[in-house]
């Protein structure tokens, strides 16, 4: 009788799990494998914002020199606004992802958004209306290969006035165990900006760019049977027209003054943890995450996010969430002052241009809170139809702010969200 | 969700796939597609159909270099890994000891036969170049018979997962892998038959992942002379090994179980040394009955 | 300027996690046949790809910060 030598028993047991494996096809797909199946998705946003202007406005005296049109400000409103008057989108994308041979799948997203409303001229006041469509397309293809993935990018987005083209490259390589994933990515963006008004400080009309290049390195990494994070580090470098061109005020005398001029580079670094957790008790997975941002405007923010996602019957699930914002205000921006606090009908705030060399009043770089509360519903109706909706609400205000300088002046912001979709396995 | 249950005839013996699915038709194209691989495997490398792979090799002994396709390369080298890890215990070239043991016509073989087989044995005689390889002696015959069984369950088992299948398993007659538990979360509960009394088990295990399966001398087996004589023949005496009744490992994969199963048969007395260093699960009745189980 | 002081500490902190990720001690390496909850949609990071299109693009129009979780998807004149 032959017996197994004591020694390399245990071995033993290890070399034939791991010689089994390499045999094709013995075990579940659970890494970055290529899609088995294809998939085309239709979803649809509506989203609309609300703000409860503070100050009475800049009644009468604000009417810009340019006629209505699309992708800018058009014929100056002014005084308080009703909700139904802010911005408003209505957003429709298709997406569709076909696999090919096994080893390669392609990626293509088409999105439609219309926008119209009013939004502030500065702070939270002055409303100006404004209505433009954008048109995006995305398209990526991906190479999945034994130990990764490559995929390449490209995006290109148009407005009005506005056109970005963007290309990516990214890549993925995972570890023996394919318990660790590191991704590499690089973009450029290549943006032109032709304003509809002229410069207010040069009565000419701007023909502007924007190049940014930006770079992420991750780590994914699988913890334990339920709990795998994600942290990626990234850095983004632009240079061009980062200035907000419909942000002008004219005067009764019709000579308009800039409220808005902004530096000319901007680069930022960001840092995002990832951590989904699954519990075997109910079934449900939370998601958490935190992103830290920084840039050279000034502006440093945290973002923390939760998440919970629970199956139910039949194919149901629903997914609260949970999500807080807080950021610093840019180094330029100019808070309200007590005249613009003060002002009244009666008594209108005029906006005069800065002495600074830089200056904005947008409220989106003053220092300022925000949270959003959502819950999706989604329904698998059998194993190829998929249908969803969410509703989510947000609401911003310099109360909340975490750090940095809270400019009281501002009107709490807030805005809620409709999304619809419906998807398509093939 | 609903579990559907299909059975069907592979390998010669009864099989069956059983998944959770929300429409019949679904659930009916995967298990077409079950049906389809197990049969694929089965012709691919069956030993009696003369255009298979494995026929081929087996012609070309001694004689003409066969090109492999990468399965079947991937294949020979679990071959190797078995052949060295069992030091020589499973021999993928141990088939033609069928030629003296018939166990249809319950004869104990002509013991002048067995030298001459015994010396066809030897899978370190199978001879490599790039993706060709040839038996190097005449007459030997390469099968794949003690592990396809289980291969094919994996390969079923990772179908039915890369359908979206999350609940149900693939069991190729008692070689079982699971893709996932019952959809209520619970285990499958599996039985173990009692190698002594065809239509009972004498124990049954939970299983939610991995795999099971479970070598025994009443599967295919003749008496003569107040012995039984069981199809799992030793490489070096050329006899069935007698000292296991059944030996049942549960494993990540099916491949797995059933190789360690087997060798822990091959293994004789020291299976049960073997079975507690491997650190898999297992449960194993000697030539007593005396039952055997991992120590926890 | 403050802002470029404050980046090395947050570089390093960076390091620190992904070394300790990538390193030990993090318990037993999951196997591959322990996968089978890590391999449903809602463990990966992917999700949704249009839910998380708008809301991206919602939030960079209506935030200083964005970006984060990669790369791609073209800028816009979110006024």
């Amino acid at each position: 009788m032959t017996s197994v030598p004591t020694t390399k028993s245990t071995v033993l047991g290890a070399a034939l799990l791991t010689a089994a494996m390499a045999l094709p096809s013995v075990q579940f797909a659970y890494a970055d494998a290529a899609p088995e199946r294809g998939n085309v998705s239709f979803k649809y946003l509506n989203y609309q914002e609300s703000q409860s202007v503070n100050t009475p406005g800049t009644s009468g005296s604000s009417t810009h020199t340019h006629d209505a049109i699309s992708g800018a400000t058009a014929g100056g409103s002014s005084g308080s606004a009703s909700n139904a008057d802010r911005i408003g989108v209505n957003a429709y994308a298709i997406s569709a992802l076909v696999p090919i041979a096994g080893e390669w799948s392609i990626g293509t997203t088409y999105t439609y958004d219309s926008v119209s409303g009013a939004s502030p001229t500065y702070h939270t006041s002055g409303l100006t209306h404004m209505v433009d469509h954008r048109n995006v397309i995305d398209l990526e293809a991906t190479r999945y290969l034994s130990r990764g993935t490559v995929t390449a990018g490209t995006s290109y987005s148009k407005e009005t006035d506005y056109i970005s083209r963007s290309y990516s490259l990214q890549g993925s390589y995972e570890t023996e165990d394919k318990n660790t994933t590191f991704t590499l990515g690089g973009s450029i963006t290549n943006d032109s900006i032709d304003p509809l008004v002229k410069d207010p400080i040069t009565g000419t009309f701007r023909h502007e760019k924007k190049d940014i290049t930006s770079g992420v390195v991750g780590v994914t990494r699988v913890l334990s049977k339920v709990d795998i994070v994600q942290f990626n580090l990234g850095y983004s470098s632009g240079t061009g027209y980062y200035s907000d061109p419909y942000k002008f005020y004219t005067s009764a005398t019709l000579v308009p003054v800039s409220l808005d001029n902004r530096p000319r580079d901007r680069n930022n670094t960001t840092l995002m943890g990832r951590w989904n957790h699954h519990f075997d008790g109910t079934d449900g997975t939370a998601h958490f995450s935190y992103r830290y941002y920084t840039d050279t405007f000034g502006i440093r923010a945290h973002t923390l996010g939760a998440e919970y996602v629970q199956p139910i019957e039949n194919g149901w699930t629903v997914a609260p969430l949970l999500r807080f914002y807080s950021q610093t205000e840019a180094d330029f921006y100019v808070a309200t002052s007590a005249a613009e606090r003060a002002a009244t009908t009666a008594a209108p705030f005029v906006p005069t241009t800065p002495t600074s060399t830089y200056y904005s009043m947008d409220q989106r770089l003053s220092a300022f809170g925000a949270y959003t509360l959502g819950l999706k519903v989604s329904k698998q109706l059998n194993p190829d139809w998929l249908v969803d909706l969410k509703f989510e609400y947000y609401q911003q205000s310099s109360d909340w702010a975490l750090a940095g300088t809270k400019d009281s002046g501002l009107a709490t912001f807030s805005a809620r969200s409709i999304q619809a979709g419906v998807s398509r396995q093939f | 969700m609903e579990t559907f249950r299909f059975g069907f005839q592979a390998m010669g013996c009864g099989c069956e796939v059983v998944l959770a699915s929300d429409s019949k038709k679904n659930a009916q194209s995967i298990a077409k597609l079950v049906i389809d691989e197990v049969t694929r495997i089965e012709q691919k490398y069956s030993r009696y159909r003369p255009e298979s792979i494995v026929s081929r090799i087996n012609a070309a002994a001694a004689r003409d270099w066969v090109e492999c396709d990468p399965e079947t390369l991937a294949l020979v080298r679990y071959g190797d890994t078995l052949f060295e890890s069992s030091a020589g215990l499973f021999d993928c070239t141990s088939g033609v000891l069928r030629r003296a043991w018939d166990f249809s016509r319950a004869q104990l073989p002509d013991p002048s036969m067995l030298p001459a087989l015994l010396s066809l044995i030897g899978w370190q005689r199978l001879e490599r170049k790039g993706n060709a390889v040839r038996l190097g002696v005449a007459g030997m015959e390469l099968d794949f018979g003690g592990f396809g069984k289980e291969y094919a369950a994996d390969r079923a088992a990772t179908i039915v997962h890369a359908k979206g299948v999350r609940h149900g398993f693939v069991n190729l007659a008692g070689d079982m892998r699971v893709v996932g538990p019952k959809p209520d979360g619970s285990p499958w509960m599996v039985g173990i038959q009692d190698p002594r009394h065809e239509k009972r088990t004498i124990a049954s295990l939970p299983l939610s992942v991995g795999a099971i399966a479970t070598s025994g001398d009443y599967e295919r087996f003749f008496e003569a002379e107040g012995n039984r004589y069981c199809h799992i023949l030793h490489p070096k005496t050329g006899y069935p090994v007698t000292f296991w009744r059944s030996v049942t490992v549960v494993a990540p994969l099916a491949i797995t179980a059933g190789s360690c199963s087997t060798i822990a048969m091959l293994s004789e007395a020291d299976g049960l040394g073997f079975l507690e260093r491997s650190g898999l699960d297992y449960f194993a009745i000697d030539h007593s009955g005396q039952v055997y189980h991992k120590k926890q | 300027m403050k802002i470029q002081v404050l980046k090395k500490p947050v570089h390093a902190l960076l390091l620190l996690l992904m070394l300790g990720l990538t390193g030990c001690s993090m318990g037993a390496a999951v196997q591959p046949w322990e996968k089978g909850t890590l391999a449903r949609p809602e463990m990966t990071f992917g999700g949704d790809k249009l839910d998380t299109g708008y809301t991206e693009h919602i939030y960079s129009s209506k935030e200083g910060a964005s970006g984060g979780s990669g790369v791609g998807g073209g800028g816009c004149g979110c006024n």
